[in-house]
Protein backbone atom coordinates (compact mmCIF):
# COMPACT_ATOMS: atom_id res chain seq x y z
CA UNK A 1 0.00 0.00 0.00
CA UNK A 2 2.62 2.08 0.88
CA UNK A 3 5.29 1.64 -2.57
CA UNK A 4 1.35 2.51 -4.01
CA UNK A 5 1.23 5.44 -2.10
CA UNK A 6 4.87 6.01 -3.07
CA UNK A 7 3.62 6.11 -6.95
CA UNK A 8 1.35 8.10 -6.69
CA UNK A 9 3.73 10.84 -5.36
CA UNK A 10 6.66 10.27 -7.49
CA UNK A 11 4.03 10.61 -10.60
CA UNK A 12 2.41 13.81 -8.99
CA UNK A 13 6.35 15.46 -8.66
CA UNK A 14 6.14 14.18 -12.19
CA UNK A 15 3.52 15.85 -13.91
CA UNK A 16 3.94 19.26 -11.50
CA UNK A 17 7.46 19.34 -13.31
CA UNK A 18 5.83 19.40 -16.88
CA UNK A 19 3.03 21.94 -15.28
CA UNK A 20 5.98 23.52 -14.47
CA UNK A 21 7.67 23.96 -17.92
CA UNK A 22 4.48 24.10 -19.76
CA UNK A 23 1.79 26.51 -18.34
CA UNK A 24 1.98 29.92 -20.02
CA UNK A 25 0.82 31.91 -16.48
CA UNK A 26 4.05 32.95 -14.85
CA UNK A 27 2.27 32.64 -11.30
CA UNK A 28 0.71 28.93 -12.19
CA UNK A 29 4.02 27.97 -13.43
CA UNK A 30 5.11 29.18 -9.68
CA UNK A 31 2.89 27.20 -8.17
CA UNK A 32 3.55 23.92 -9.92
CA UNK A 33 7.45 24.36 -8.60
CA UNK A 34 6.17 24.72 -5.18
CA UNK A 35 4.19 21.55 -5.60
CA UNK A 36 7.18 19.79 -6.65
CA UNK A 37 9.23 20.79 -4.44
CA UNK A 38 6.22 20.06 -1.61
CA UNK A 39 6.07 16.23 -3.34
CA UNK A 40 9.96 15.46 -3.31
CA UNK A 41 9.70 16.81 0.61
CA UNK A 42 6.85 13.80 1.20
CA UNK A 43 9.17 11.56 -1.28
CA UNK A 44 12.20 11.93 0.99
CA UNK A 45 10.38 11.32 4.19
CA UNK A 46 9.03 7.65 2.86
CA UNK A 47 12.76 7.14 2.28
CA UNK A 48 13.42 7.71 5.46
CA UNK A 49 15.06 10.79 5.24
CA UNK A 50 13.57 13.28 7.46
CA UNK A 51 15.50 16.13 8.56
CA UNK A 52 16.57 16.17 4.16
CA UNK A 53 12.64 16.34 4.53
CA UNK A 54 12.59 19.07 7.11
CA UNK A 55 14.57 21.49 4.84
CA UNK A 56 13.31 21.00 1.54
CA UNK A 57 9.93 21.76 3.19
CA UNK A 58 11.26 24.80 4.71
CA UNK A 59 13.09 26.02 1.77
CA UNK A 60 11.91 24.38 -1.00
CA UNK A 61 8.37 24.38 -0.69
CA UNK A 62 7.52 27.78 1.37
CA UNK A 63 10.77 30.20 0.81
CA UNK A 64 11.57 29.66 -2.50
CA UNK A 65 7.66 30.45 -4.22
CA UNK A 66 7.57 33.24 -1.60
CA UNK A 67 10.92 34.63 -3.45
CA UNK A 68 10.07 33.96 -7.14
CA UNK A 69 6.23 35.76 -6.10
CA UNK A 70 8.54 39.15 -4.79
CA UNK A 71 10.81 38.79 -8.01
CA UNK A 72 7.57 38.83 -10.13
CA UNK A 73 5.85 41.92 -8.34
CA UNK A 74 9.10 43.40 -8.94
CA UNK A 75 9.90 42.50 -12.81
CA UNK A 76 6.99 43.71 -14.16
CA UNK A 77 4.39 40.44 -15.36
CA UNK A 78 6.87 38.39 -17.22
CA UNK A 79 6.00 40.32 -20.40
CA UNK A 80 8.94 41.51 -22.93
CA UNK A 81 9.25 44.48 -23.30
CA UNK A 82 8.73 45.82 -27.70
CA UNK B 1 -9.68 -3.56 13.49
CA UNK B 2 -6.72 -0.91 13.58
CA UNK B 3 -4.86 -2.35 10.11
CA UNK B 4 -8.05 -2.13 8.84
CA UNK B 5 -8.25 1.85 9.29
CA UNK B 6 -5.02 2.44 8.25
CA UNK B 7 -5.67 0.93 5.12
CA UNK B 8 -8.65 2.74 4.64
CA UNK B 9 -6.81 5.90 5.31
CA UNK B 10 -4.04 5.01 3.18
CA UNK B 11 -7.04 4.40 0.17
CA UNK B 12 -8.77 7.92 0.88
CA UNK B 13 -5.04 9.49 1.24
CA UNK B 14 -4.90 8.03 -2.49
CA UNK B 15 -7.55 9.27 -3.80
CA UNK B 16 -7.30 12.50 -2.66
CA UNK B 17 -3.75 13.18 -4.13
CA UNK B 18 -5.27 11.88 -7.73
CA UNK B 19 -8.12 14.04 -7.12
CA UNK B 20 -6.63 17.30 -6.48
CA UNK B 21 -3.77 16.59 -9.06
CA UNK B 22 -6.40 16.14 -11.35
CA UNK B 23 -7.82 19.65 -10.64
CA UNK B 24 -4.23 20.87 -10.99
CA UNK B 25 -3.76 19.84 -14.35
CA UNK B 26 -7.41 20.83 -15.75
CA UNK B 27 -7.85 23.95 -13.56
CA UNK B 28 -8.93 26.40 -16.02
CA UNK B 29 -8.22 29.35 -13.46
CA UNK B 30 -4.92 30.53 -11.41
CA UNK B 31 -7.41 30.51 -8.30
CA UNK B 32 -8.33 26.47 -8.84
CA UNK B 33 -4.65 25.89 -8.72
CA UNK B 34 -3.92 27.38 -5.58
CA UNK B 35 -7.00 25.83 -3.91
CA UNK B 36 -5.24 22.61 -5.20
CA UNK B 37 -1.86 22.77 -4.40
CA UNK B 38 -3.10 23.99 -0.67
CA UNK B 39 -5.52 20.78 -0.88
CA UNK B 40 -2.46 18.55 -1.59
CA UNK B 41 -0.35 20.42 1.77
CA UNK B 42 -2.84 19.32 3.55
CA UNK B 43 -3.17 15.57 2.78
CA UNK B 44 0.86 15.13 2.50
CA UNK B 45 0.73 16.04 6.34
CA UNK B 46 -1.84 13.44 6.78
CA UNK B 47 0.22 11.26 4.53
CA UNK B 48 3.71 11.99 6.62
CA UNK B 49 1.54 11.31 10.09
CA UNK B 50 -0.19 8.13 9.13
CA UNK B 51 3.45 6.84 7.52
CA UNK B 52 4.59 7.67 11.20
CA UNK B 53 2.15 5.37 12.67
CA UNK B 54 2.69 3.06 10.24
CA UNK B 55 6.47 2.59 10.36
CA UNK B 56 6.29 3.21 14.31
CA UNK B 57 9.38 6.21 14.35
CA UNK B 58 7.80 9.24 15.96
CA UNK B 59 10.46 11.62 14.78
CA UNK B 60 8.55 11.70 11.66
CA UNK B 61 5.77 13.82 13.56
CA UNK B 62 8.19 17.06 13.70
CA UNK B 63 8.61 16.85 10.25
CA UNK B 64 4.83 17.32 9.29
CA UNK B 65 4.64 19.80 12.31
CA UNK B 66 7.47 21.89 10.64
CA UNK B 67 5.04 21.42 7.31
CA UNK B 68 2.24 22.41 8.73
CA UNK B 69 4.05 25.63 10.00
CA UNK B 70 5.36 26.29 6.76
CA UNK B 71 2.88 25.17 4.82
CA UNK B 72 0.43 28.12 4.72
CA UNK B 73 3.33 30.60 3.26
CA UNK B 74 3.28 29.93 -0.43
CA UNK B 75 -0.52 30.24 -0.58
CA UNK B 76 -0.51 33.59 1.18
CA UNK B 77 2.12 34.77 -1.04
CA UNK B 78 0.11 34.32 -3.43
CA UNK B 79 -3.17 35.35 -2.45
CA UNK B 80 -1.42 39.03 -1.72
CA UNK B 81 0.51 38.81 -4.84
CA UNK B 82 -3.44 38.58 -6.55
CA UNK B 83 -4.73 41.58 -5.00
CA UNK B 84 -1.99 43.48 -5.90
CA UNK B 85 -0.71 43.78 -2.01
CA UNK B 86 2.89 42.58 -1.70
Amino acid sequence: MLELLLLAVCAGILISGLLAVCLNNLVAAMVSSGLAGLLASVTFLLLAAPDVAMAEAAIGSGLTTFIFIYALRHAGNGEREP
Amino acid sequence: MAEGIVQVAAVLILGAILLAVTRLVLGPTLIDRVVAIDVLTIVSISLIVLYAHVSGRFVYIDVALVYGLLSFLAVLAIARFLEKGL
